[in-house]
C-alpha cells in the first residue's frame, strides 16, 4: 500500500498530488475489513483476528482486492472485538477466530449480512447494521476520534488520504502565526487534560515570552485509572497529534517538541514512533516541513511511572533527568518552563483537535458546546454501566444521556449511586445532579471536575467511604513527596479512612477530614496536592449518611467494608448443595443434606468464600 | 590473580553497553531516564556497578541517578523473575475485584506487590491502570492480557507459568 | 523598585526579590524550615504560607519563593494564613514528634501540639525539608546525598543507602539542619569523621603542633583547590587546630609588634 516511498514532500502540491494518488489507487470494488486493535478488544483477542483475516484476505486475492486493516479503538469496547467490513460500515460484534470464515465467505464475498454478529439492542430486540444504528454511538460526535476506527494507524498513507495534513498546508500556506492564534482563539479550545485553561491564551503568551529556544510538549502521561482517551488517540491516530503539534509550533515559534508518554503504554511509544518517523520521511517534520521556512521536530519520552508527571512541571522535570517533583509556577511554564526555556504544554485530546480546528474554522468548533465549554469531549465510560468504553460527546450534553443513552444505564439492574468524573482527583456526583451539562465550569461547582475524562459509573453495592480510601491510597502512594500537606496530609486522611471503613471511626473524624482537606487546597505545593481531597470532599458532601453510618452504627449501608456487615444464608434460596460448606475456610458454616446450611457468626471470618461460591445466590450480605 | 581478570573483563563489557547507551541519545542529560530505561531492558534490571558508570560518563552525581531509580516505579534495583506478572488495581479493576486477586495472588506465593517469588519465578507488580477498563480486572503475563480475571483463575494462571527464562526474554523482545 | 504592603506595614524591595525578603525588611517574622539565604528556595515545608490579596479574592502563596514583580498587598497574620501556618505545623509535629527544634518553632508559632497521630516513619526525626540536599550540590558541590524514594516512603539518603563516596565530611548538611537529625560525630581514637545518619566517615587531619583532630583531610584538599592561591602559609595553617592556628597568629603578631616597637 505504500505508493510514496521514500519520497520527501516539498511543497503543499506534493501533498495534494500524494493523496490524489492515494486515492486513485482506491477502487470502488475493493473491499475491507477493519478490526479494531483498541486495548479492549485487544485483551480479546483482536489481535490474532487480524491475522486470520489478513491470511483470508491473502488466500481470496484475486479479482477483488481485500484488505484487511488493524485500526484503532472504535469505542464500544464492551462489545468487542469489533470488525467493521466496507462497504456497507457493516458492524459485527464479539467476533472470535471461528466467525472468520464465516464472515470472509458471506460478507466480504457474498454481500450478505451474518446476522448473529450484529448488535441487538436489548430494549427493542432491534439488530443494527452500522455503527450509527447504535445507541451508544447516535448520540456521539467525533472530532478528536474521527479517525479512530477508520485508518490504519501504522500508515501515514491513510491518515493522508483522508485529509491529513491539510491543516498544516493551510496554515503554512495561507496563514501568519498570528492567524493561526485567531482561529484557536475563536474555537474556544480550552485545555483536555484538566485545568481547562484556554488554549489559545497559552499559546500566545508563549509566543511572546522572552527567550529561545522555545519547546512544544505533548503530554501523554494518562495516568488516571479508568482512563484511556488518550492511549486510544495514540494508538488510533496519532498523525492527529502530530500535526497539531506542527501547528502549535508555527504559532509559538518553536523548533522542538517532545511527547511524554506513560510508561505502561508500550504501543502508543511504538506508533507514535512509527508515524514520526513516517513524517520525517515526507519531509513534514524536520527541517523546512513542506518547502517552507518552518523547521521542528519532536522526540518521544517515555515516563518512568509515577502518576504526578501528569502535572506539567513534574513532567518537565522528568523530561530534564530527574524525579518528576513539581516546583511553584508562580512563574508560569510558558515563561520558564523545561530547562528554564519558556515551554508551551497541552495534552493529547487538546493538540489533536487543533487540525479539525484549522481545516472547519474555529467557529465550526465553537458552534458546537456551551457559552464557556466549545467543542467536543471524550470520555470512558466504565465501571457499572452496562456499555463500557470510549465515547466522544459535545459539550453540554447531561450526565444522564451519557450513562442512559450511551452507556445503557446500569447493568444488573442495579440502582445508579454516583458517577466519578475527573480522575483520582475528581469527585463523586450522585443522581440529583444527573441532568448536570458536561462544562468545565458545571463540573467544578459540583465539586469534581472535568479532568482529562474518566467516567466511572458507581452502582448501589459501591461503598462511597470506600471509594473515597481507594482514591486517597492511591494519591498518597503516587505523591511525590516533597509538600508537607500532600505527603503528610493524605497519610493522616487514609489513616482515618482505614479506621472508619473497619468500623473504628469515632465522633469528629468528618470534620478532622474536612480540617485536612481544606488544608491540602490551601497549601499544597501542586495540583495533584491541592486537588487530592475532592474524593473525601465530594464524597462527604453528598454521601454523609455512609460516613455517618460507618461512624456511629458500625455499618456500611453498601456492604463493601468488611466487617461491617454479616454474611447469612436465605434458607428459602439454600439448596443445600453444600459448596458453601466445602468453601469455607473456617469451618463456620453447618448444615445437612436437604437441610438448609446456617453460618455461624462467631466463627465466620468474612472471608466472603460463600457468598461468592454459592451457585443460587442465597448467601446474603446484610 | 583470576579474579582480577575477571573483573576487568566485566568492567569493559560495563562501558560497553553503557557508552552504546548513552551515544543513543547523544549523550543528552535530558534522556537520563530514557538511558536507565535502556539499561533496565538490556539487563533486567540496575546493576549498581552500570548505574555509577553512566554517573561517572555523564558525569551526573550518583545521588541524583539513585534518586531517579527510587522515584520512579517502573525501574528496579533487585533482577526480576523469569516473567513478568502485572495485575491492574485500577480504579474499575478494583471496584471488578483486583484489590481481593491481589491479596490471594500476595498469600498464595508469599510475596508483596513489586516483589519477585523466592524461587524467581516471577515478579509481581500491581499497576494503576493498563488502559483496558472495558473488560476488568485485567492481568498481564509477559504482556499477555487476561481479562475478566477472578482470584481462580488467576491463581490458575500463574501456577501454569514455565521456571523457564527464555520464554519470559523471548516474548519481552517480541 | 515594587512595594509591598504587609498586614499594614509598607517596604520597597528589588524586583523579583521574595515576599519573604520583604517581610524581614519589615521586620514581621514568617517561620520558615526549608528556607536558608544560602540556597535556591524550594518551598517544600510550606511553613511560610502568607495570603496574597488579589483584589477579587485571595491566594495562599509561601513567602520564601513567591517573586514581588508588581506592588502587592500581603497579609501575614491573617486568621487564614495563621490556620495554614499552624495546620502545616501539625503535620511536621505528627511526623517528627521528638525534634526540640520542632518543637521550639511550634511554640514560638502558637501550637501547642499536634492532634494527629504519628502515621509516617521518619528518619530520627527527618522533616524531609531537603536543606541537606540543597547545601550538598549547591554550595559544596558533591551532591552525594539525595532524595530517595517517592511519597512517604521519601528519605534523605546517600546512593543506596551505602556511605558515600562523594562525601567530603564538611558537616554543611548538618549546619543547616532545622531539626537536628544530620549530626557531625567525631571519631577521635580511630582519628575519623562520621556524618550520621550517612554512615559516611573521612579521615581527620590532626593538628601538627598539638596532634587534635582538626578537620577532614577531603575539606583540606577541597579548600585548597577551590582557593587557588597555594601558599604554603595557608597548607600550614589549614593543618593547625583553631586553638593552635590562633596561638600561632597571636604569636606572629607580637613578634611583628616586637619588630615595630625596636
Amino acid at each position: 500500500m505504500t505508493v510514496v516511498g521514500n519520497l520527501r514532500l516539498n511543497g503543499v502540491e506534493d501533498l495534494e498530488r500524494m493523496r490524489e494518488e492515494l486515492l486513485a489507487c482506491r477502487s470502488p470494488s475493493s473491499k475491507c475489513v477493519r478490526v479494531c486493535m483498541g486495548p479492549g478488544c485487544a485483551a480479546k483477542g483482536a489481535a490474532r483476528l487480524y491475522e486470520v483475516f489478513c491470511e483470508a484476505a491473502e488466500q481470496a486475492g484475486g479479482e477483488v482486492e481485500i484488505q484487511a486493516k488493524s485500526v484503532g479503538c472504535h469505542g464500544l469496547c464492551e462489545c468487542g472485538p469489533i470488525v467493521i467490513i466496507e462497504p456497507g460500515e457493516i458492524f459485527y460484534q464479539r467476533v472470535e477466530e471461528p466467525d472468520v470464515p464465516e464472515i470472509f465467505r458471506e460478507t466480504v464475498l457474498g454481500g450478505r449480512v451474518v446476522e448473529r454478529l450484529l448488535y441487538e439492542n436489548p430494549d427493542t430486540g432491534e439488530k443494527a447494521l452500522t455503527a450509527e444504528e447504535i445507541p451508544f454511538y447516535k448520540v456521539q460526535k467525533r472530532i478528536a476520534l474521527a479517525h479512530n476506527g477508520v485508518i490504519d494507524p501504522a500508515s501515514i498513507e491513510d491518515y493522508v488520504a483522508e485529509g491529513g495534513y491539510t491543516a498544516l498546508a493551510k496554515v503554512l500556506t495561507s496563514m501568519a502565526p498570528e492567524e493561526v492564534l485567531g482561529e484557536v482563539e475563536r474555537a474556544g479550545l480550552r485545555g483536555r487534560g484538566g485545568g481547562g485553561f484556554a488554549t489559545a491564551r497559552k499559546w500566545r503568551s508563549c509566543r511572546q515570552a522572552k527567550g529561545s529556544p522555545k519547546y512544544v510538549i505533548c503530554n501523554g502521561d494518562e495516568g488516571d485509572p479508568g482512563a484511556f482517551m488518550d492511549r486510544a488517540i495514540m494508538e488510533g491516530d496519532p498523525h492527529a497529534i502530530i500535526e497539531g503539534m506542527i501547528i502549535g509550533a508555527y504559532a509559538i515559534g518553536s523548533r522542538q517538541g517532545y511527547i511524554y508518554v506513560r510508561n505502561e503504554y508500550p504501543l502508543s511509544v511504538e506508533r507514535l514512533r512509527g508515524a514520526i518517523e513516517q513524517a520525517r520521511e515526507l519531509g513534514l517534520l524536520g527541517r523546512h516541513i513542506l518547502g517552507s521556512s518552518l523547521s521542528f521536530d519532536i522526540r518521544i519520552n517515555r515516563g518512568g511511572g509515577a502518576f504526578v508527571c501528569g502535572e506539567s512541571t513534574a513532567l518537565m522535570a522528568s523530561l530534564e533527568g530527574r524525579p518528576g517533583e513539581p516546583r511553584a509556577k508562580y512563574i508560569h511554564t510558558v515563561e520558564s518552563g523545561l530547562n528554564g526555556k519558556p515551554t508551551n504544554l497541552n495534552n493529547v485530546e487538546t493538540w489533536a483537535n487543533v487540525p479539525a480546528i484549522i481545516n472547519r474554522g474555529g467557529e465550526w468548533f465553537a458552534s458546537i458546546g456551551t457559552e464557556k465549554s466549545k467543542g467536543t469531549k471524550v470520555f470512558c465510560l466504565v465501571g457499572k454501566v452496562k456499555y463500557t468504553g470510549l465515547v466522544e460527546v459535545p459539550m453540554g450534553i447531561t450526565l444522564r444521556r451519557i450513562v442512559e443513552e450511551i452507556g445503557g444505564g446500569v447493568r444488573d439492574d442495579k440502582r445508579f449511586k454516583a458517577i466519578q468524573t475527573g480522575g483520582p482527583s475528581g469527585g463523586c456526583i450522585p443522581s440529583q445532579y444527573l441532568d448536570t451539562l458536561v462544562d468545565f465550569d458545571e463540573l467544578t461547582k459540583l465539586g469534581s471536575m472535568m479532568g482529562s475524562g474518566g467516567m466511572i459509573v458507581m452502582d448501589e453495592d459501591t461503598c462511597m467511604v470506600h471509594v473515597a480510601k481507594y482514591f486517597t491510597n492511591f494519591l498518597q502512594k503516587e505523591s511525590c513527596g516533597k509538600c508537607t500537606p500532600c505527603r503528610e496530609g493524605l497519610a493522616q486522611m487514609l489513616h482515618i479512612l482505614q479506621r472508619i471503613t473497619k468500623g473504628e471511626g469515632e465522633e469528629g473524624d468528618v470534620e478532622v477530614l474536612e480540617g485536612l482537606a481544606e488544608l491540602l487546597e490551601g497549601t499544597a505545593l501542586c495540583a495533584l496536592g491541592k486537588t487530592a481531597a475532592n474524593p473525601v470532599i465530594s464524597t462527604i458532601r453528598y454521601f454523609r449518611d455512609e460516613y455517618d453510618a460507618h461512624i456511629q452504627e458500625r455499618r456500611c449501608p453498601a456492604k463493601e467494608c468488611r466487617g461491617l456487615f454479616r454474611y447469612e444464608i436465605d434458607p428459602e434460596a439454600c439448596k443445600a448443595c453444600g459448596i458453601c460448606l466445602k468453601n469455607c475456610p473456617s469451618d463456620a458454616i453447618t448444615g445437612q443434606k436437604k437441610v438448609p446450611h446456617v453460618i455461624n457468626q462467631e466463627k465466620c471470618t468474612l472471608c466472603g468464600a460463600c457468598w461468592e461460591k454459592c451457585p443460587f445466590t442465597a448467601v446474603l450480605k446484610v | 590473580m583470576a579474579g582480577k581478570i575477571v573483573e576487568s573483563v566485566v568492567m569493559t563489557e560495563n562501558n560497553e553497553l553503557i557508552d552504546r547507551i548513552v551515544d543513543r541519545y547523544d549523550g543528552e542529560l535530558g534522556m537520563l531516564i530514557p538511558m536507565m530505561q535502556d539499561i533496565q531492558t538490556e539487563c533486567g534490571y540496575l546493576p549498581v556497578e552500570r548505574l555509577r558508570s553512566l554517573s561517572k560518563r555523564l558525569n551526573v552525581p550518583l545521588s541524583r541517578i539513585y534518586a531517579v531509580a527510587t522515584f520512579y516505579s517502573s525501574f528496579r534495583l533487585a533482577p526480576k523473575g523469569a516473567h513478568e506478572v502485572t495485575l491492574c488495581v485500577g480504579t474499575v479493576c478494583y471496584l471488578k475485584g483486583a484489590g481481593r486477586i491481589s491479596e490471594v495472588i500476595c498469600k498464595e506465593f508469599r510475596i508483596d506487590p513489586g516483589g519477585t517469588t523466592p524461587d524467581r519465578l516471577f515478579t509481581f507488580q500491581a499497576v494503576n491502570c493498563v488502559g483496558c477498563c472495558a473488560v476488568a480486572p485485567v492481568m498481564l503475563v509477559d504482556g499477555k492480557y487476561y481479562q475478566g480475571v477472578t482470584p481462580e483463575s488467576a491463581l490458575e494462571i500463574l501456577y501454569g507459568l514455565a521456571p523457564d527464562e527464555t520464554t519470559a526474554d523471548e516474548q519481552e523482545g517480541a | 523598585m515594587p512595594t509591598v504592603t504587609i498586614d499594614g506595614r509598607k517596604v520597597r524591595v528589588k524586583k523579583d526579590a521574595t515576599v519573604l525578603d520583604a517581610a524581614r525588611k519589615a521586620g514581621i517574622w514568617v517561620p520558615t524550615l526549608c528556607y536558608h539565604p544560602a540556597v535556591v528556595g524550594d518551598a517544600s515545608c510550606r511553613l511560610c504560607m502568607v495570603e496574597l490579596d488579589r483584589g477579587e479574592w485571595k491566594q495562599m502563596i509561601t513567602a520564601c519563593n513567591y517573586p514581588v514583580r508588581r506592588d502587592i498587598v500581603v497579609y501575614v497574620s491573617s486568621e487564614a494564613a495563621r490556620k495554614a501556618r499552624q495546620g502545616v505545623m501539625e503535620l511536621l509535629l505528627a511526623r517528627a514528634p521528638d525534634s526540640e527544634e520542632l518543637k521550639e518553632l511550634a511554640e514560638r508559632m502558637g501550637v501547642k501540639g499536634t492532634r494527629y497521630p504519628k502515621v509516617t516513619e521518619s528518619q530520627r526525626n527527618c522533616i524531609l525539608c531537603g536543606l541537606c540536599v540543597r547545601v550538598c550540590e549547591d554550595m559544596i558541590g558533591k551532591s552525594a546525598i539525595g532524595f530517595a524514594g517517592r511519597g512517604v516512603d521519601r528519605t534523605v539518603a546517600a546512593p543506596f543507602r551505602q556511605p558515600s563516596e562523594d562525601c567530603i565530611g564538611c558537616g554543611a548538611c548538618a549546619v543547616v539542619c532545622p531539626v537536628g537529625t544530620i549530626k557531625v560525630r567525631l571519631h577521635e581514637d580511630e582519628q575519623q569523621v562520621e556524618i550520621s545518619p550517612f554512615k559516611s566517615r573521612v579521615k581527620l587531619v590532626a593538628c601538627e603542633r598539638c596532634g587534635a583532630p582538626v578537620v577532614s583531610e577531603l575539606v583540606v584538599a577541597e579548600a585548597l583547590e577551590r582557593v587557588e592561591l597555594d601558599s604554603e602559609q595557608l597548607r600550614e595553617r589549614m593543618r593547625l587546630c583553631p586553638k593552635c592556628r590562633k596561638s600561632k597568629t597571636v604569636a606572629g603578631l607580637a613578634d611583628v609588634a616586637g619588630r615595630n616597637r625596636k
